[in-house]
C-alpha cells in the first residue's frame, strides 16, 4: 500500500476553509443552544405549569430523534412545509441548535434540582424572595455542577457538525469527502481528518475530565 | 401545495424492513460493544502499563472522533488496508462497535472504580481471591451503577445507527431517503421517518429516565 500525500499538500487551503466553517458552525451552535437551552431549562424549572408540558415534550422529542433526522428534515422538508428555505449553513445551525438546546435544558434542570430542597426551604424561611433564592442560593451551586457538562456540550457539538455534511454544508468533513473523491486518496485524507478532529477534541475532553475532578468537591452540599 | 400521505402507507413494508434493520444494527452493536467494553475496562485496570496504555489510547481515540468520520473511514480504509470486501452492513457494524466499545469501556471502568477500595480490601482480608472479590463483591454493586449509563448509551446508539445510511446500509434513514428521491414526496417521507424514530426513541428516553431515578446515585 503506497501513501501519497501530495493531493493533501496541493489542497490544504480547501481543507483549511472547511475547518474554518466547522469551527464557526460549532461556536455559533454552542452559543445559540446555550441561550435557547438555558431559557427552556429555567422555564421548565421555574415557569408556569402550563408551559412545562410543551417544554418537556420538546426536550424529550429531541432526545428521541437522531440529529441526522433533524438536519435532513430542516433542510429538505421545512422549505416545502413553510416556504422558508434556508441555505445549508443556516439550516445546519438551526437544526443543531434546536437539537443540542434540549440537552442543555436537561443539564440546567439536573443542576438546579441537584441543590437539596432543604436549602430552598431555609432560604424562604429566612425571608428571601424567589428571585433572590434562585440568584443567590441555587444558581451559584448549580452552575459549578453544570460546568463539566457544558464542556461536554462543546465536544458533542463539534462532533455533530460533521454530520452537517449530509446537507452539503462546506465544513471539514464535507471537504474531506470531496477531496477523497477527487484525488482517489481516501486513506490519506480520512486519516488526516481523524488527526485534525482528534487534535481539536482531545484537549476539550481532557479539560472536561479535569474539570470534573476539580469541581466535584465544590458542588457538594 | 398538496400533501399526499398515501406514499407512506404505500411504502409501509419498506419502512418496516428499514426499521427492523435499524433495531438489528443497534442490538448487534451492543452485543459486540458490551464484551468489548468489559475487555477494554479490564485491560485498563489490569495493572500492566502496556495493556492499560493500549486500552486508554483506544478509548481516547474513538471518544474524540466524530462517528460519521469513523463510518466513512471504515468504508474506505478497511477494504484497502485488509484487502477484504465487507458489506456496507458489516462495515457500519464495525464502526459503531468500535465507537460504542470505547464509551462502554469508560462506563465499566467508572462503575468498578466507584466501589470504594475498602470493600475490595475487606474481601481480600476475608480470604477471597482477587477474582472472587471482583465477582462477588465489586461487580454486583458496579452493575447497578453501570446499568443506567448503559441504557443512555443504548439510546444514543439507537439514534446513531441512522448515520450508517451514508454508506448505504438499508436501515430506516436510508430507506426513507431512498423512497423520497424515488417519489419526490419529500415532506411526507421525511416526516414519516422522523415520526418512526420518535415513536421508537421516545419510550426509550423515558425508560432511561426511570432507570436513572431507580438506580441512579443520589448523594
Amino acid at each position: 500500500m503506497d501513501i501519497d500525500i501530495s493531493p493533501i499538500l496541493e489542497s490544504w487551503r480547501f481543507l483549511l476553509s472547511g475547518l474554518e466553517i466547522t469551527l464557526l458552525l460549532s461556536l455559533l451552535t454552542v452559543f445559540c443552544s446555550l441561550l435557547l437551552g438555558t431559557a427552556v431549562g429555567l422555564a421548565r424549572c421555574y415557569g408556569p405549569a402550563w408551559l412545562r408540558v410543551p417544554l418537556v415534550f420538546y426536550i424529550d422529542s429531541m432526545r428521541a430523534v437522531p440529529v441526522l433526522v433533524v438536519l435532513v428534515w430542516t433542510y429538505f422538508a421545512l422549505p416545502i412545509g413553510t416556504g422558508l428555505s434556508l441555505p445549508p449553513f443556516w439550516a445546519a445551525l438551526a437544526a443543531l441548535s434546536l437539537h443540542i438546546a434540549a440537552y442543555v435544558a436537561e443539564i440546567i434542570r439536573a443542576g438546579v434540582s441537584s441543590v437539596r430542597p432543604g436549602q430552598t426551604r431555609a432560604a424562604l424561611a429566612l425571608g428571601m424572595s424567589r428571585a433572590q433564592l434562585i440568584r443567590e442560593i441555587i444558581l451559584p451551586q448549580a452552575i459549578v455542577r453544570m460546568l463539566p457538562a457544558f464542556g461536554s456540550i462543546l465536544s458533542i457539538t463539534i462532533k455533530d457538525t460533521a454530520i452537517a455534511t449530509v446537507i452539503a454544508v462546506p465544513e471539514y468533513m464535507n471537504h474531506s469527502q470531496t477531496l477523497a473523491g477527487q484525488s482517489f486518496r481516501p486513506i490519506e485524507v480520512f486519516v488526516l481528518a481523524a488527526i485534525v478532529y482528534f487534535i481539536i477534541l482531545f484537549p476539550i475532553t481532557r479539560g472536561v475530565d479535569m474539570l470534573y475532578r476539580r469541581v466535584a468537591h465544590l458542588g457538594r452540599s | 401545495m398538496k400533501l399526499d400521505w398515501s406514499v407512506v402507507t404505500a411504502h409501509a413494508g419498506d419502512l418496516a424492513q428499514g426499521t427492523a434493520l435499524t433495531v438489528l444494527m443497534a442490538v448487534l452493536t451492543m452485543a459486540l460493544a458490551v464484551p468489548g467494553g468489559i475487555i477494554l475496562a479490564l485491560l485498563r485496570l489490569s495493572g500492566s502499563r502496556v495493556l492499560s496504555g493500549l486500552s486508554a489510547s483506544f478509548t481516547d481515540l474513538f471518544r474524540n472522533l466524530p462517528l460519521i468520520l469513523v463510518i466513512y473511514a471504515a468504508y474506505y480504509i478497511l477494504p484497502l488496508a485488509l484487502d477484504l470486501q465487507f458489506s456496507p452492513f458489516t462495515t457500519g457494524l464495525i464502526a459503531l462497535a468500535l465507537n460504542v466499545s470505547a464509551y462502554n469501556s469508560e462506563t465499566f471502568r467508572a462503575g468498578i472504580a466507584s466501589i470504594r477500595r475498602g470493600q475490595g480490601e475487606a474481601a481480600l482480608a476475608l480470604g477471597m481471591s482477587r477474582w472472587q472479590a471482583m465477582r462477588e463483591v465489586i461487580l454486583p454493586q458496579a452493575t447497578r451503577r453501570v446499568l443506567p449509563v448503559l441504557a443512555s448509551t443504548w439510546v444514543s446508539l439507537f439514534k446513531d445507527t441512522s448515520l450508517v445510511s451514508v454508506i448505504s446500509v438499508g436501515e430506516l434513514a436510508y430507506t426513507a431517503m431512498r423512497i423520497r428521491s424515488q417519489t419526490f414526496r419529500v415532506l411526507e417521507m421525511l416526516t414519516a421517518m422522523a415520526a418512526i424514530y420518535w415513536a421508537l426513541g421516545y419510550p426509550q428516553a423515558k425508560l432511561v429516565d426511570w432507570l436513572n431515578r431507580k438506580y441512579g446515585i443520589t448523594e
